[in-house]
């Protein structure tokens, strides 16, 4: 009977959702420009990473996507890198959107059609974000939208696990 | 312990209940449509909501402001 236990209890282990001090979710994703590129997370090792699952009908998603743009200006060339993966059913609504917030195409952005991301994450609300450290482990979760107010905190995070 | 045995696969079982099926946020795209709100089109509702409140105040319902004459 315990070893049923244990089994049903490991089961149960295999289904939890990743959290912080866990290992980010592996993952190989298309571009959301260009189909044919894609973006694995083996390449993103080595550098701190705000992994974004958004969509475009999600109203949070919007507001925090210009935020976005201008962390990732300000964090360029310093060893941070912003990926943002969107899950619409359809790639254009999520194209449509970034043109306008996004011209300049600052933000990795990736297609997750299958909505792999948000399955695996078992992401209790839309957005959901993750940083990454430079190791591949997440080290911070944030569910719902990121203001201006939090952004500030997010800096400091960034700044403080660009320079472990 | 069988009884909390039968307990655990009650519990697993239970989920398959069609009572049980959770649309989780990342699946509400269609949810997040327009024509899905219960009132889609902000000054039409505020219309309608007028004249709701004539037809209800005139069967003597929501309100007595209003008698059922349609004027404000």
């Amino acid at each position: 009977m315990k070893k049923i236990i244990l089994v049903l209890l490991l089961t149960l282990s295999v289904y939890a959702a990743p959290r912080v001090g866990d290992n980010a979710v592996t993952f190989t994703l298309p571009a959301l420009y260009e189909e044919s590129q894609s973006l694995s997370s083996e390449e993103l090792k080595g550098k701190v990473v705000l992994l974004n699952l958004w969509a475009s009908w999600c109203s949070g998603c919007k507001e925090e996507m210009p935020l976005f743009v201008e962390l990732q200006e300000a964090y360029a060339d310093k060893g941070f890198i912003l990926v943002t993966s969107s899950i619409d059913n359809e790639a254009q609504s999520a194209k449509d959107f970034l043109s306008d917030v996004d011209p300049k195409k600052r933000l990795t952005s990736l297609y997750d059609a299958d909505k792999i991301l948000p399955k695996t994450y078992r992401c209790p609300g839309m957005p959901s974000s993750f940083l990454v450290d430079k190791f591949g482990v997440i080290r911070e979760v944030y569910i719902g939208s990121i203001d201006a107010s939090s952004m500030t905190q997010l800096k400091n995070k960034i700044d403080k696990l660009l320079g472990e | 312990m069988k009884t909390l045995f039968l307990l655990v696969v009650l519990l697993l079982v239970s989920g398959c209940s069609e009572s049980l099926v959770l649309v989780m946020p990342y699946e509400k795209e269609y949810f997040a449509q327009d024509k899905m709100s219960l009132s889609p089109i902000a000054e039409r509702a505020e219309q309608e909501g007028h004249i709701f409140l004539i037809r209800e105040a005139s069967a003597g319902g929501e309100s007595s402001f209003q008698g059922g004459c349609g004027c404000r």
